[in-house]
């Protein structure tokens, strides 16, 4: 085979797997547009023959939207500050220091990553609820998160400042300043790429978290659009097109946020984002 | 002499690694020092202790008269010229000149106008807004040695500058460090691999091995009388030869032993029987006429350059031998090599000592 109609072949395949992978997504968008007969039509159409776009207004009316998404930015934004305040920190520490003890700091903070947050949601919950923390229950599902996501903010950042050369702090140190000093006027800005990405990334899985969420907070004023998603749906849900137009709504900022950042995102995991 | 650095005792512990060995030494006030060594040395761990990058386990470190030991390399004034350049990506050429300026509060403009300064006598001007990666090798190199001068320092160390340059731009920059140090009147210490940077720059060189100062001094004085074998073997290129030899049973001359004994009268007395290695640089050995040369040797190998012709003699061990000019000789020849005695060096066979 030539080169030219293998990559023809390879990109064929690439462009069916991906369709297949985005299918749902494109469902989800189309299903949002349909009527409630044309939903349950067989066989399905693939394209809405009249598209209404109402469902989306009353479907943030109705299910009060904007609380929902609301609660999830402040439950993202809050996990996202935590990490990032503490994690560049420890990720620092972690890429600067080589001994046995960081060695099995390392290794610990991957069994972390292994651990499932519905294995960890019961002695969580206990704990907090002892501690009082669950009268705060925003506060405790940002806390939650954070130690869950903790250990993959620190291993992405870890590896962005091993990629800032040692001898550009020692170079600042001789210059006169101070360790300090040195970190945030050298390391932290070559560094910053990386940690950007890192804290998006966390920004997006938090903002989609359901499993503390969903068993930490009950009052519904205060749940995230996860959990309020969640509870539109019951045993006898029929009406698939107001569930989507809620998924579509929660789920496009997101997605568009990638899709603009999604060249930074890339690069920054794979280079190190250092030239 | 004004000592501006003085090292006594200092000691260096990695763990059970021994890197630095009781090392005493003191760089003169003005004075360009070479530390040079093979890989592993401790030069570089010397270097950056005093720098502050690393800190000693025991001893004294002085620099300008004060105690160093446990001073942050911030309060050490001094400046360093790294291997890899260590330039801020993130800054322009001149926000990498005035950094260390900034970091000691200098207005910026006061800070802009040393910058422009600096810049001017290293020919960087045009240069200023732009960013290392924006530089070539030479220019990057350039920017290194400004931000060094830019203040004041007590003293300048360099650790291995210009080993990530091309031979011709190394041998320029070479005379151009040495100028730029008697400009400035600095004390300067630089770290290399490469004996002939050490002897062409320095005002005087330090040889490491293991930790261990094996020698120091002006650099011909090294060349002419190297303290032990190690030294012998590390200055001067191509290296020099080693004989394996005994004392003569006259009690003035030693037997070299080049596959055949070849007694060599050497004017001074030499213990009959004693073991010895001989060392003989390429560049003094001569060729003469077989039949009254002090070496009759068979030639294997016959390198020209135009200028120089080295040769490389079929014995055990081989000689290398560097003529001026064409030698006239081809491998397979056989021809005479004549050498003055006095340039002969006795080496004790154990001790590795000079004799």
């Amino acid at each position: 085979m030539s080169e030219r109609t293998h990559n023809r072949v390879m990109l064929a395949l690439a462009i069916l797997l991906a369709g297949i992978y985005l299918f749902p997504l494109y469902w989800m968008y189309i299903t949002a547009l349909k009527s409630g007969s044309e939903m349950f039509a067989t066989p399905p159409s693939f394209w809405p023959a009249a598209p209404r776009w109402n469902t989306f207004a009353e479907v943030w009316q109705s299910r009060q939207m904007g609380r929902f998404l609301w609660n999830s930015l402040v439950i993202a934004i809050g996990a996202t500050t935590l990490i990032a305040v503490l994690g560049v920190g420890c990720a620092y520490v972690l890429a600067r220091y080589r001994n046995v003890w960081v060695d099995i700091g390392l290794f610990l903070v991957l069994m972390l990553q292994v651990l499932p947050a519905s294995l960890m949601v019961t002695p969580i919950f206990v704990g907090f609820s002892q501690l009082g923390v669950l009268d705060y229950p925003r506060l405790a599902v940002v806390v939650a998160i954070a130690a869950k996501s903790m250990p993959f903010f620190v291993i992405l950042v870890r590896a962005t400042f091993m990629a800032v050369p040692q001898e550009l702090e020692e170079a600042a140190l001789v210059d006169g300043n101070s360790r300090i000093g040195a970190f945030v006027n050298i390391v932290l800005p070559l560094a910053r790429n990386g940690i950007l990405v890192s804290a998006i990334l966390i920004f997006m899985q938090a903002f989609g978290e359901f499993v503390y969420s969903k068993s930490m907070i009950q009052g519904i004023e205060l749940q995230p659009a996860s959990v309020g998603l969640n509870s539109f749906m019951g045993p006898n849900t029929n009406e698939w097109n107001n569930i989507m137009a809620f998924a579509t709504i929660y789920v496009t900022p997101i997605l568009a946020v990638f899709v603009l950042l999604q060249r930074r995102i890339v690069s920054g995991l794979t280079s190190g984002a250092l030239k | 002499m004004i000592a501006q650095i003085e090292l006594t005792g200092v000691n260096k512990h990695y763990g059970n690694y021994h890197a630095l060995k009781d090392i005493d030494l003191s760089i003169e006030k003005g004075s360009f020092t070479a530390l040079v060594g093979p890989s592993g040395c401790g030069k570089s761990t010397l270097l950056r202790s005093l720098a502050g990058l690393e800190s000693i386990s025991t001893g004294t470190l002085k620099i300008a008269g004060d105690v160093m030991n446990k001073v942050p390399p911030r309060k050490r004034d001094v400046a360093m010229v790294f291997q890899s350049y260590a330039l801020y990506p993130h800054m322009t050429v001149e926000e990498n000149l005035t950094y260390s300026l900034r970091v000691r509060g200098m207005p910026k403009t006061e800070a802009r106008k040393a910058a422009a300064e600096v810049a001017r006598t290293t020919g960087l001007s045009h240069l200023l807004d732009r960013y290392p990666r924006e530089l070539s090798g030479g220019q990057r190199q350039r920017v290194a040695m400004s931000r060094a001068i830019i203040r004041h320092p007590k003293a300048f160390l360099f650790d291995e500058p210009l080993s990530n340059l091309d031979a011709a731009l190394r041998v320029h920059m070479r005379k151009e460090i040495r100028a730029l140090h008697d400009r400035l009147g600095a004390t300067s210490v630089y770290v290399t691999h490469d004996q002939i940077e050490a002897m062409t720059m320095a005002d005087r060189v330090v040889v490491m091995r293991a930790g261990i100062i094996e020698q120091q001094g002006r650099p011909l004085d090294l060349y002419d009388k190297p303290a032990n074998k190690f030294v012998a073997g590390f200055i001067g290129s191509p290296a020099m030869n080693f004989i394996p030899a005994q004392g003569g049973q006259d009690g003035r001359s030693v037997v070299l032993d080049l596959g055949q004994p070849q007694s060599v009268d050497v004017g001074y007395p030499v213990q009959p029987g004693r073991e010895l290695t001989v060392g003989l640089r390429p560049e003094h050995i001569t060729l003469a006429p077989p039949d009254k040369a002090m070496l009759k040797v068979p030639v294997a190998v016959v390198e020209s350059t135009g200028a120089a012709t080295y040769l490389t003699t079929a014995t055990t061990p081989e000689l290398a031998v560097v003529i001026n000019g064409r030698g006239g000789t081809a491998a397979g020849e056989t021809v005479g090599l004549d050498f003055e005695p006095a340039q002969l060096h006795l080496f004790d066979v154990k001790t590795e000592r000079r004799i």
